[in-house]
């Protein structure tokens, strides 16, 4: 009985990935900040799902991200995003509609409780007014805050601030969800469960995650890109990145093994795009 | 069935809250969408008045809150403010010199340079790729703060005038010097630039009309020069509206 409740799912979700609405498609993609060119000529098509973006400090992840999410715009290049033009007004308005973003430094109002940021920018994204307050109540029960829903944000934690910044991303159920460092400041309970999370969301939404660790990679991503000097020098999945590591990865059990096989995968990746 | 209880048949005989869940299981009740109804219920704060009104006037709940949140707007600012022109209006009273016409037009760039943008708004960022765009939002949030100026601005003067009588040469220099205050804020990215605008754009005035008259109450009194006041105010403006674009999106000058 449960196969056959998931199959129709598994083949509706199969036919969601292959439209254009539920994709995005770079070309070209330059982007200048002042004298330094951050990102040169990077193409990337990304479809449903979890995508991981890794690179060192520097590389251009946290530009490409607030590119994607229109708050830069591109200095060369196009995006389509979710089947829609960014540099058309009204596309990029509607983009915005079904857009979720953590940004790395998330700014907040100390004096907002929990729900009423939350609600700030659910109204912002222009969500139907009748669905507000629901979406976000769940949104704020996906992330595990319920019990601090009316409390003050100046009087949370900086991990509960990380999940505040979550549940207003995702709280209006977006088609392309970017999140930067989302991970930071999250125990390693919180981390699990924000995993599971994203493999929710990246059942039907393009899921576009940049990270430092290596674990998130491994444990939620179905694909990995590796970003050096604003290009992409590696894509394909957290297993084929893992291969490019050495057989004698260190580690006590299997997976520790696995993320070390990752880091040397990330290493040597990185070591022969800089060559 | 109950989170965590056993789901055997003989549990739910002896389990009531586990019965109850299975009468509304077959009734289709989807518990959880109740709770998140009444959690929404219970952890909202109710909009105030001022809200509700701003989201009737503006047709947007959206934009209504993002006034509402407008850091020199918030109460401590508008009383901050309310208490300057106290100050001008006394010292108005004891040296026969017009301060709150002199003071009126930077306290409302002041106001309007922290209206919106990194370093005023917390939030810029993220409000930045909202469906509501910056633009709207920076414009509103203008608008509104050069009202609140300018109704404190006439409560002073009326309170200033001896005779009871309204004056209005702080008006144009207002509109004039609010603008230049938007248009620096917005293309330097900076609350504090848009500040440091409009103090020396009045201050070049103030004291050149003093050189000139003699008088310090001239630049309060501008006479030929309000339709000049206007047109700054109008370049000025279009200045901050062509730049919050470009901002928003194109060549980006907001980092």
């Amino acid at each position: 009985m449960a196969m056959n409740d998931e199959q129709p799912r598994m083949r509706e979700h199969e036919m969601v990935t292959t439209t254009a609405a539920h994709r995005i498609e770079v070309r070209a993609l330059g982007q200048r900040l002042g004298r330094t060119q951050v990102i040169e000529g990077l193409d990337l098509e990304v479809e449903a799902g979890v995508f991981g973006l890794l690179g060192p400090n520097g590389a251009g992840k946290t530009t490409l991200l607030r590119t994607l999410a229109t708050v830069l715009g591109p200095s060369s290049g196009s995006l389509r995003l979710l089947g829609l033009d960014v540099a058309d007004g009204r596309e990029r308005r509607e983009l915005r509609r079904r857009l979720g973003y953590l940004p790395q430094h998330l700014g907040y109002y100390p004096n907002f409780t929990v729900f009423e940021f939350v609600e700030y920018f659910a109204l912002l994204k222009e969500m139907p007014a009748d669905d507000v307050r629901r979406a976000v109540a769940r949104a704020i029960e996906r992330v595990g805050l319920e019990d601090r829903a009316r409390a003050k944000l100046k009087t949370l934690s900086g991990g509960m601030l990380r999940r505040v910044g979550i549940a207003q991303a995702i709280v209006n159920g977006p088609d392309l969800l970017l999140l930067d460092e989302p991970t930071a400041g999250l125990d390693p309970e919180q981390r699990v469960g924000f995993r599971a999370l994203l493999r929710e969301i990246g059942e039907e939404a393009v899921v576009i995650v940049s990270t430092h660790l290596i674990e998130d990679v491994a444990a939620a991503c179905s694909e990995v890109a590796l970003m050096e000097r604003g290009r992409i020098v590696f894509r394909g999945t957290p297993d084929a990145l893992a291969a490019l590591g050495d057989d004698a990865s260190a580690g006590d059990s299997a997976l520790e093994r696995g993320y070390s096989a990752l880091e040397r995968g990330y290493s040597r990746a990185l070591a022969e795009a800089r060559a | 069935m109950t989170l965590g209880h056993p789901t055997d048949a003989t549990h739910l005989a002896q389990c009531g809250d586990c019965q109850a869940r299975a009468t509304l299981g077959a009734l289709d009740i989807d518990l959880d969408r109740i709770w998140s109804g009444v959690a929404a219920e219970v952890w909202a704060t109710p909009a105030g008045r001022f809200e509700r009104g701003a989201a009737a006037l503006l047709g947007s709940p959206g934009l209504a809150r993002a006034l509402v949140t407008t850091p020199s707007l918030v109460l401590a600012w508008v009383l901050a403010t309310a208490a300057v022109f106290a100050v001008g209006v006394v010292a108005t009273y004891t040296s026969d010199t017009p301060w709150v016409a002199l003071v009126a037009p930077v306290l409302a760039g002041a106001g309007i340079a922290y209206a919106y943008g990194p370093g005023a708004d917390p939030a810029f960022e993220l409000g930045r790729s909202m469906a509501i765009s910056d633009r709207t939002v920076l414009l509103t949030r203008a608008v509104a703060v050069f009202g609140v100026n300018a109704l404190l601005g006439v409560a002073a003067s009326l309170v200033a005038s001896e005779a009871g009588a309204l004056t209005w040469g702080w008006l144009a220099p207002m509109a004039a010097v609010s603008a230049l205050a938007l248009a620096g804020s917005t293309i330097s990215g900076s609350a504090n630039v848009g500040v440091g605008t409009a103090l020396g754009a009045w201050a070049i005035v103030v004291l050149g009309s003093a050189v000139e008259t003699r008088d310090l109450a001239s630049a309060a009194n501008p006479g030929a020069l309000a339709p000049a006041y206007l047109v700054v105010a109008v370049l000025a403006g279009a200045v901050a509206l062509w730049a919050s674009e470009r901002s928003g999106y194109g060549t980006p000058l907001w980092r």
